[in-house]
């Protein structure tokens, strides 16, 4: 079962402007991860707040979950999609705790369900010791793993992560990307993962996008 | 494919936030439509009779005020600023934030100040005849003309130009000067060839500020009896009660805030130089003798006039008649004052918030929208103030069906004698020095944290409420202090706009001042200048990025 079907989406900053994305064309299985590659300024991130809502494209067609989230007429709002991201820079809510930055995401949920996910969430990131703590009390690896939680906790359909290495030493990354791939497969989740490094998908991908070219399989 | 394009930017962007944005935008714009519409009508004999004899001499002091305050407060406020950014010497840490609090006396309030100071039986006068036997024309020092609002405008608004230019130079030329220096150009040639040159956008911008508040002003020159434009918007409406010849002379003054509009764009010619931040801050040199005496004299001096001089005249007068004015009468003053500038401030900083949320899109709707609401600030408060009372006078009109049908009998002026008045003139007068603090607030914060709650199921308003709301907390605070100061403050549109025998701080002030009550005015004088002093604090120690 496809998770998104995306169909002939284009996409430019202002209708003077060349077409930053064009005639963009490809669907993500079910429990897939799929990296996407490109130049900066290929738009990768561009291609991702389109799929979460958060900008509106020229033309074409996103179908999330086998609803239709934009087309010729529909425009779903972005809290209505059902994604989950990762901001490059996480975006933790710097006034809120670890524990209510998980939380802030389940408030449809009844109290008891809360606090059950919230601790399945703090255990899949291994941040239980951390509830408490504020994002600038964290390292960079720790807030990517709080966002990842935070994400992950009202079960979207679809994860997306956006550049989530860029602000990790280089000595990091090769632990967390075994740490991130490990957590992903637990969680099952079919996810988009933004990256301009081809060794990011190699260790974690099973499929990638190489922006401006046509969908290509690397596995 | 455009037409679905817009249709789906619409589906995304319009909501309750937009529709308040664009109502409180047309409520802003329709004082303006009124004044504009004045010239679609058939003037009457007053205008007639203003335009063959008065008009020209109206509009030449008004521009003469205009130009010699603007260019006296540009040099004096470009010269303390280098003098404060470029070096060191005696006191500077406390000029640097001292020269800034002359901005916390209105001009009207420093003009009889000033004028009583030097007048026959001023304090000046009488020491110098009874100490010194000295005695001098009392028009050698008379400031009641053009000359004395040139002095008072200067001394009193140039901490505008001041306060930006000193920020640019301290933060942003550092790279610049250095350079000069290395290059071996001395201290007076990188005064006038760099430093001038760079400050180009912030003196204009300063300047600005200066000339807006010349152009709103009343007090000052009804005080001196220099007759500007302002000041016959007040003659025809108050001497003639004619609304229409009022607003032809408001759509005059338009004219020239508009011409000035163009001016300052013309001026700045897109000279935003490279703005950065992280940029280090400019390093000042010491200076040892005569160079330093001078300098701390120049700024002792300045701020001994724009400051001291007055706050202890106003402090001696006020000990005289303490106990005639600080009764009952003036505690129901002082509650008047703060709850007809609490009421706009709340619905000044409610609307800012709402407008400037919509408005980080950074869409060209959105930056319409956003010079559109500020606009007020640089729309004098008489042109404010007339373009309400027209607006209001016709809603009564439009009204009076209602009235008479709720038992009001035949068209009464209802709205246009109420409160509601003065708080929407203040309300449009004021929208934006609590929007650019909110819209700071907003930009120091991002897109991310509402984007982030957005993807985690809350729509915009509860992400307002949950997210964004504690963030910007800090600058709404800020936008309030200073907005509910200039109210505080503000003379020519309370004095037009307010109901009959309702007085506020500045208008009592005023009144005193007009009666020659001058040692009574002294008290709420100092009130009003208490307030602002927090406002300037505010400005200088919390929200140092919010201007």
């Amino acid at each position: 079962m496809n998770i998104i079907e995306v169909k002939k989406l284009n996409f430019s900053f202002s209708r003077k402007d060349n077409l930053l994305i064009k005639d963009l064309t490809f669907s993500i299985k079910k429990g897939e991860i799929v990296g996407v590659l490109g130049q900066s300024g290929s738009g990768k991130s561009t291609l991702l707040r389109l799929i979460s809502g958060l900008e509106v494209p020229s033309s074409g067609e996103i179908i999330i979950a086998g609803n239709t989230v934009v087309n010729e007429n529909v425009f779903v709002q972005p809290e209505n999609r059902g994604v989950g991201m990762v901001f490059q820079d996480y975006a933790l809510f710097p006034n809120m705790t670890v524990k209510d930055n998980i939380l802030f995401g389940l408030s449809k949920m009844n109290k008891k369900d809360r606090v059950l996910r919230l601790n399945e969430m703090l255990e899949l990131v291994k941040m239980e010791e951390f509830a408490k703590r504020y994002p600038h009390e964290l390292s960079g690896g720790q807030q990517q793993r709080v966002a990842l939680a935070r994400a992950l906790a009202p079960k979207p359909n679809l994860l997306l992560m956006d550049e989530p290495f860029s602000n990790l030493d280089t000595d990091l990354r090769s632990s967390i990307r075994e740490e991130l791939k490990l957590i992903l497969n637990k969680a099952n989740i079919t996810c988009i993962i933004v990256t301009h490094d081809r060794h990011d998908v190699d260790a974690i991908c099973t499929h990638s996008i190489q922006m401006g070219k046509v969908l290509m399989e690397i596995k | 494919m455009i037409p679905n394009t817009v249709k789906r930017y619409f589906q995304k962007e319009f909501n309750g936030w937009v529709i308040v944005s664009i109502l409180g935008a047309v409520v802003i714009l329709l004082p303006i439509l009124f004044i504009l519409s004045s010239l679609l009508h058939e003037p009457n004999e007053n205008w007639y009779q203003i335009r063959n004899y008065l008009l020209s001499n109206y509009v030449a002091n008004t521009i003469k005020l205009v130009v010699f305050s603007g260019v006296f407060s540009a040099i004096l406020g470009v010269s303390l600023a280098w003098i404060i950014a470029a070096y060191d010497f005696p006191l500077k840490r406390f000029f640097r934030w001292g020269l800034v609090l002359p901005l916390a006396i209105p001009p009207y309030i420093a003009a009889y100040t000033y004028r009583t100071m030097l007048g026959y039986t001023g304090f000046v006068q009488t020491t110098l005849k009874n100490e010194f036997n000295i005695h001098i024309d009392p028009e050698l020092i008379s400031v009641s003309s053009l000359r004395g609002a040139i002095f008072i405008f200067t001394i009193f608004l140039f901490p505008y130009v001041f306060i930006i230019t000193r920020a640019f130079l301290e933060n942003q030329s550092t790279s610049y000067i250095e350079n000069a220096r290395l290059l071996g150009q001395k201290p007076f040639a990188v005064f006038t060839k760099i430093v001038l040159p760079l400050s180009r956008p912030a003196i204009v911008g300063g300047t600005v500020l200066v000339i807006y508040e010349v152009l709103s002003d009343y007090g000052v020159t009804s005080y001196f009896g220099v007759h500007t434009i302002t000041t016959a918007i007040f003659q025809t409406w108050f001497g003639m009660y004619d609304v229409n010849t009022a607003m032809r002379l408001a759509s005059w003054l338009m004219v020239i805030v508009v011409g000035l509009f163009f001016l300052e764009r013309l001026l700045r010619q897109r000279r935003r130089y490279n703005v950065n931040n992280k940029s280090r801050p400019l390093t000042p040199i010491k200076l040892r003798g005569l160079p330093s005496i001078l300098a701390f004299v120049y700024c002792g001096l300045i701020f001994s006039l724009g400051f001291l001089i007055p706050i202890i005249q106003l402090i001696f007068w006020a000990k005289l008649t303490f106990f005639n004015v600080w009764d009952n009468s003036f505690f129901l003053l002082i509650y008047q004052t703060l709850y007809v500038a609490l009421i706009p401030t709340v619905i000044i900083i409610i609307f800012s918030v709402i407008v400037a949320n919509i408005c980080r899109s950074q869409s060209t709707f959105s930056y319409i929208l956003s010079k559109w609401v500020t606009a007020g600030y640089s729309i004098p408060g008489a042109i404010i103030a007339i373009g309400v009372l027209a607006m209001f006078i016709s809603l009564d009109k439009w009204l009076a069906p209602f009235y008479s049908m709720v038992g009001l009998g035949d068209a009464p002026l209802i709205l246009s004698l109420s409160l509601i008045m003065l708080i929407v003139g203040y309300a449009i007068r004021f929208m934006a020095t609590g929007y650019n603090a909110i819209e700071v607030g907003f930009e120091k914060i991002g897109t991310k944290y509402a984007e982030a709650s957005r993807l985690l199921g809350y729509g915009i308003t509860k992400t307002f409420l949950k997210v964004d709301l504690p963030l910007i907390k800090g600058a709404i605070l800020s936008g309030a202090i200073l907005t509910f100061v200039e109210i505080c403050k503000e003379l020519p549109l309370v004095l037009l706009l307010r109901p009959f025998n309702f007085e506020t701080l500045a208008t009592k002030a005023f009144q005193f001042a007009k009666d020659e009550q001058i040692y009574e005015a002294s008290i709420p004088s100092l009130f009003i200048i208490s307030i602002s002093v927090v406002s300037i604090i505010v400005f200088q120690f919390v929200g140092k990025k919010v201007k």
